[in-house]
């Protein structure tokens, strides 16, 4: 008895698991079933019978989505007390045909004779997948080249307005990978593009001059967003700063850093019975190459010595490496410039031209 | 400050009056912080007049937003910023737009700037754009000649690319601070392969500036990445700051970046690659998973592990999330992360647990942030935010 029982519970717990596991992945969600078009199809029925008036719609009217009466046309006895589209057919369906409606100008009447009256041709893979009625927008540009609307940006031929639909494309412009990276080199060729869907402020919120809270932090309970700074960047930036100099600078100004770095008192107070709040280590200047770690340092991200010496601090450079100081030339080989000798920077060591 | 506000009053009213078919939209967020302490409030609209004619404004009040809030407006007492006020009109392809806006074009840095901005289309596939203002400047204290002017040409290339060269010229009190020459370009060079690139060069000291070059391919459920980036700092700094004379080791990255939709609602990424900072190279390594709880991915959890850094600057650390699908309009959010930088003694905990809920036109969110840093041992803060949304059509 035993050798018998124990092979059916251990397959009974597989396909238990097998069952969960395909429900948390998605492969068999819960819940309500997408509608069984083929089923349907299979069994004789056209699209119209449940959909009737679907082929003459305009752009406005009713959607013609079928109800318990349409269905009891055929299913005369139903099993169950309960609505029918209630079970039979996605979470989401109706909810985004009604979208689809309010979004896009679009009159199934128009193209009747162009899909010879074929539902499939537009609304291809229904069967299948019985889910989206919606088809995506590769399947109008197989007939529609739209080539004018595209390069004129005119999306409002269809779209009533992205910005309320704010809907996110799924077979062209597709944001996917490692958006956050890659969005400025599509915006560079094609910022006319961008803004067809994103508003002005959009840009703004994170590439303005100032901006006291980023978008991520405003919405601090969505989770596990992409943002420049991350949750938890408090931390970590300094790390980050070193590993990627100049990359603070393509949106903040140098002295940003010690701006915040006084708000939070942690600045070097210039005080040397506070070695504590001093970020330089032993060894960061001195009269011999050995002791001078500061040059690499400086070479490797002049951004952060801008940081907290710039404007006045400058001239604490300048009192070593000016002409003829004893820290000598501070341009690496091969230096060239545009600038005048008698502009800035290069009066404030060259003074009256000075090589 | 008063008369920043009062141009921008003087643009949304500006903006063409509802005719009772085109959308206007308004948004308000209040964000408010324990620590600091320090508020926000956030103001948003936007209107259109027929497809030409839109206008917008995005608007901060701050008060006592100090270090803790990101960025540069530091600051005890109530400050008011007009991000954005800028209207536009648009007909065939060609437009127009006036006020304060954040200007992109090309491989240039964008702009924040209070000017114009116009592009227009031309034939045979070409476009010019040109803008010309006054560079925003942090705090509000703009100078006398500040100004900044540039443009791009730009030509498509049948259906599947484009390219585009640009040029900026800007001014801080009059004197040359950048110049750079930009070129850009992006192909779909098959039905799975896109190409795009762009390069900054500093026209000034005679170099490239910034450039990033990124191959994409994805077939199926796959998406791979190969992507390179070289930046040079001192080429970012004004060119009137003493330490853009110093020249530099340029920092790159050369990494590639996989997504693989192991089934419906899982998500996994992998990076892999090497970076460089003042000569010495490290590496970067990422792995993360999302698994979304419901189809539309309302809900989900994910981890994360990651390791990057250069030698003398590298960590390692894990972090997880999780967020509840709406029940009855309730939501809950849980994040986490655990830093490990490699040459300090110490670890950075964070973490955070947040709460909201809609009430029709309204959303309230509170959440608790507990933290360790390397400025404090540790700090706990309270945030709330109130949104209100309306629109009408």
């Amino acid at each position: 008895m035993k050798t018998t029982t124990r092979p059916r519970v251990f397959a009974l717990s597989l396909a238990l698991a097998v069952a969960a596991c395909a429900q948390i992945l998605g492969f068999k969600p819960p819940g309500r079933k997408p509608f069984p078009h083929r089923a349907h199809v299979l069994a004789g029925a056209s699209c119209v019978t449940c959909h009737p008036g679907a082929g003459q719609a305009g752009e406005r009217g009713p959607l013609h989505l079928p109800d318990d009466a349409s269905c009891r046309t055929c299913h005369q006895k139903p099993h169950d007390d309960r609505s029918c589209l209630g079970c039979h057919g996605g979470e989401w369906t109706a909810l985004d045909a009604m979208q689809a409606r309010e979004h896009l100008r679009f009159d199934h009447a128009r193209h009747q004779g162009a899909s010879r009256g074929n539902c499939v041709r537009c609304h291809a893979g229904i069967q299948e997948a019985g889910q989206n009625l919606r088809p995506a927008m590769a399947v109008c540009v197989k007939c529609h080249e739209h080539e004018g609307e595209l390069a004129g940006r005119a999306c409002d031929r269809c779209h009533v307005d992205l910005a309320e639909e704010a809907r996110a494309p799924e077979s062209h412009l597709v944001h996917d990978g490692d958006w956050l990276r890659e969005h400025g080199t599509r915006a560079a060729s094609s910022a006319d593009l961008c803004s067809t869907c994103h508003s002005e402020r959009f840009c703004g919120s994170c590439h303005g001059t100032e901006v006291p809270a980023l978008p991520a932090r405003l919405a601090f309970d969505t989770p596990g967003q992409a943002s420049v700074h991350r949750a938890g960047f408090a931390a970590r930036h300094a790390v980050e700063a070193k590993a990627q100099p100049g990359a603070c600078q393509s949106c903040h100004q140098p002295e940003a850093c010690l701006g915040c770095h006084d708000d939070k008192k942690v600045a070097p107070t210039g005080d040397p019975d506070d070695p504590a709040r001093n970020p330089h280590p032993p060894g960061w200047v001195g009269l011999t190459s050995g002791e001078n770690a500061h040059g690499r340092a400086a070479r490797a991200d002049p951004a952060s010595c801008a940081g907290c010496h710039g404007g006045a601090g400058e001239a604490l450079c300048v009192s070593c490496h000016r002409v003829g100081g004893v820290g000598g030339s501070v341009h690496p080989p091969g230096w060239s410039s545009r600038q005048s000798m008698s502009d800035l920077p290069c009066r404030m060591c060259h003074p009256q031209g000075a090589r | 400050m008063s008369c920043r506000l009062a141009i921008a009053a003087v643009l949304v009213a500006a903006a063409p009056a509802s005719t009772g078919a085109e959308p206007y939209r308004l948004r308000a967020d209040a964000l408010a912080s324990a620590q600091s302490p320090a508020g926000l409030v956030v103001l948003q609209a936007d209107g259109s007049e027929g497809p030409f004619y839109a206008a917008e404004a995005l608007i901060w009040l701050t008060g006592g937003v100090a270090g803790g809030g990101v960025g540069d407006a530091g600051g005890d007492s109530g400050e008011a910023e007009a991000l954005v006020v800028a209207v536009r009109a648009r007909r065939a392809g060609s437009e127009m737009r006036l006020g304060r806006l954040v200007v992109t074009a090309g491989g240039l840095r964008p702009q924040h700037m209070d000017g114009a901005s116009g592009r227009v289309r031309l034939p045979r596939r070409f476009a010019l754009e040109a803008f010309a203002g006054s560079p925003v400047a942090p705090g509000g204290d703009g100078r006398d000649w500040d100004w900044l002017a540039g443009g791009r040409a730009s030509r498509s290339i049948g259906d599947w690319g484009s390219a585009g060269v640009a040029y900026l010229h800007r001014r801080d009190n009059g004197r040359v601070t950048s110049e750079e020459a930009a070129a850009d370009a992006g192909v779909q060079a098959t039905e799975w392969l896109d190409l795009s690139g762009r390069a900054a060069m500093d026209l000034i000291h005679g170099g490239l500036a910034e450039g990033q070059a990124t191959a994409s391919a994805r077939t199926g459920a796959w998406r791979f990445e190969l992507y390179g980036t070289q930046r040079s700092a001192y080429r970012l700094l004004p060119a009137t700051s003493l330490f853009s004379v110093l020249g530099d080791s340029p920092s790159r990255r050369v990494a590639t970046t996989t997504r693989w939709r192991a089934a419906p609602r899982l998500d996994l990424f992998a990076d892999a690659g090497a970076l460089e900072a003042g000569g010495d190279w490290g590496e970067l390594a990422a792995a993360r998973a999302t698994l979304r709880l419901d189809d539309r991915g309302t809900g989900a959890v994910g981890g994360e592990l990651r390791r990057e850094g250069v030698p003398g600057a590298s960590w390692s650390g894990a972090r997880a999330t999780a967020r509840t699908p709406p029940l009855a309009g309730f939501r809950v959010a849980l994040e986490g992360e655990l830093a490990v930088p490699d040459d300090q003694d110490h670890i950075w905990p964070w973490g955070l647990l947040a709460v909201s809920r809609e009430f029709g036109a309204w959303e309230a969110a509170a959440a608790v942030e507990a933290s360790s840093s390397p400025t404090e041992v540790y700090r706990v803060d309270g945030l709330a935010r109130l949104t209100w949304m309306w629109a009408t059509r």
